[in-house]
């Protein structure tokens, strides 16, 4: 499903962020990307979105070579890939419903579509009865289901999440990792670049570990170190 | 047509909450597409005002009544071997009463009290091909200035010699001072109108960055982005030009129908001569949306 294949990232500062990673993520599998800040997981991440170019090596996403998408191309990739992030990056104005229509709305899905999906992912997470309030109106966890009902609602092969738990307090964020377990059981490839050490130790998935843009271990049901 | 509500939508959303400086673009547009088109109307009332005046030769021989078919042919081969003499061409009575009557279609004052056959002569126009060898033709013709300080031709059915150089020089000079004075104030203006409507767009797309942001996470294209703003500009710039084209009918109705009857043999610009300025406006405006809409943009939507 993903694949990197020495891959280096040097931003333009001089900076390398990624020195040869090699990795090969399954589809299905959920993995965790550990590592202290600075050690490459965002900018593994925004390679995967096409948001910034390798400087060498491959990366391929559900069989497609990155570098071979032209740019007005990247929109369809990104559709097959659901994000989630610390700070949920959910619109103040507009309600839960609202947030994960948008999604749908600007991919232009037909109203039958979006009328149809919104309130089922919506149930999904757990919010089943919570459409219409506003993100000030939800606890961070509530927030953090509805980011994740938006990345998943048109369906995608892999699930993004960047420090989701950041901001969540430890027993909410067990909550959410129950939430991205049960993604992950759909179908969904997740992977998740964290540096929650109890949240990796108690979920014994496979563990990556970058130290300073260096693949340092890959480990099968793992822990955070 | 979930499509269209949606972009809609979003250009609504875009106008109200840029209100204010949506309206500088605007005006500074209309402001733009005003001067614009003024310089247009300028350089069309001049161009009568010179068909009227000189028929847009540069020297005009009328001939005695009645016309001799042989003069006409006689004179026209004479006048073509002169080397200062480029073109010349004939103009019967019939033909100079019809201009005459195009020409001041609005002045029935004018129209109505010239018995036309009577007083309008027919005509062969010279055009020069070099101008100061102008010298040639009352030559060739035999006219001379009398005691009184009249032109007379020894030339047979030659009736006079009317030099328009001067006066074509100057009406063109004129005509090239005004239009295109008017004309830089309008580009400047329409550089402003852009950079403002570019503005807009930019504060627009800044205010909404976090939708953005969204919108390229979950794979919209950049088109789907991006249309909702155009729309705007180009709603800013059409609404400038609407209301150019009709301060340029306000401004043909106050200043130019007030004269009419008033000024006696000038021609003036109808009601025609502003519609058939107005799609040039409107293209001009859409030059100034897409322009404006492609450096707005510019940054903003790199992938």
């Amino acid at each position: 499903m993903i694949s990197l294949q020495h891959v280096t990232k040097t931003y333009k500062n001089g900076v390398t962020a990624l020195d040869g990673v090699d990795l090969e993520i399954q589809k299905g599998e959920f993995v965790f990307v550990v590592g202290p800040s600075g050690s490459g997981k965002s900018t593994l991440i925004r390679l995967l979105l096409k948001e910034e170019e390798v400087t060498k090596g491959q990366v391929y996403v559900a069989g497609k070579a990155l570098e071979k998408i032209t740019p007005w191309k990247v929109p369809h990739l990104r559709r097959n890939i659901g994000t989630v992030f610390q700070d949920y990056k959910l619109l103040q104005d507009k309600t839960s419903f609202e947030n994960v229509s948008f999604a749908l709305e600007v991919i232009g899905k037909p109203k039958h579509v979006i009328d149809q999906r919104v309130p089922e992912i919506l149930d999904y997470v757990g919010l089943g009865d919570k459409l219409n309030s506003y993100p000030d109106e939800l606890s961070g966890g509530e927030q953090q289901r509805v980011s994740i009902a938006r990345a998943c609602v048109n369906r995608p092969l892999v699930l993004l999440a960047d420090e989701p738990t950041g901001n969540l307090d430890p027993n909410t964020s067990v909550d959410i990792m129950r939430l991205l377990d049960k993604v992950n059981k759909i179908g969904t490839t997740v992977v998740m670049a964290t540096h929650d050490q109890a949240i990796v130790d108690a979920m014994r998935k496979r563990v990556v570990e970058l130290e300073q843009g260096k693949l340092v271990r890959d480990q099968s049901r793992g822990v955070y170190s | 047509m979930a499509r269209l509500d949606y972009y809609f939508r979003e250009t609504a959303a875009g106008l109200r909450r840029n209100g204010t400086v949506a309206f500088a673009a605007m005006s500074t547009a209309f402001i733009a597409l005003f001067l614009f088109g003024l310089a247009l109307l300028i350089a069309r009332e001049f161009d009568l005002v010179i068909e009227a005046w000189t028929g847009n030769v540069q020297v005009a021989i009328y001939l005695d009544d009645p016309v001799r078919t042989d003069t006409v042919e006689r004179l026209t081969e004479q006048l073509g071997q002169l080397s200062a003499v480029s073109e010349v061409s004939y103009e019967d009575k019939d033909a100079a009463c019809a201009r005459f009557i195009e020409l001041f279609r609005n002045q029935p004052a004018i129209t109505d009290n010239v018995e036309c056959e009577e007083v309008i002569p027919a005509s062969l126009r010279v055009n020069l091909a070099d101008a100061s060898q102008y010298e040639q033709i009352p030559a060739a013709l035999g006219c001379a200035p009398d005691d009184a300080g009249e032109v007379v031709c020894s030339a047979p059915g030659v009736r006079a010699v009317a030099d328009y150089r001067e006066l074509l020089d100057r009406l063109v000079a004129i005509t090239r001072v005004l239009s295109i004075g008017v004309l830089s104030i309008a580009v400047i203006m329409l550089g402003s109108a852009i950079a403002l409507v570019a503005n807009t767009l930019r504060m627009g797309m800044f205010a909404r960055r976090k939708e953005i942001g969204i919108m390229r996470l979950v794979g919209a294209t950049n088109w789907r982005i991006r249309v909702p703003f155009l729309i705007e500009g180009f709603i800013e710039a059409f609404l400038g030009a609407i209301a150019a084209v009709f301060a340029l009918f306000l401004v043909k109705v106050v200043f130019i129908d007030r004269l009419r009857g008033e000024i006696e043999f000038i021609p003036l610009i109808r009601n025609s001569d502003v519609i058939a300025v107005a799609p040039w406006i409107l293209i001009a405006a859409a030059v100034v949306a897409v322009i404006a809409g492609t450096i707005g943009m510019r940054r903003f939507l790199d992938v």
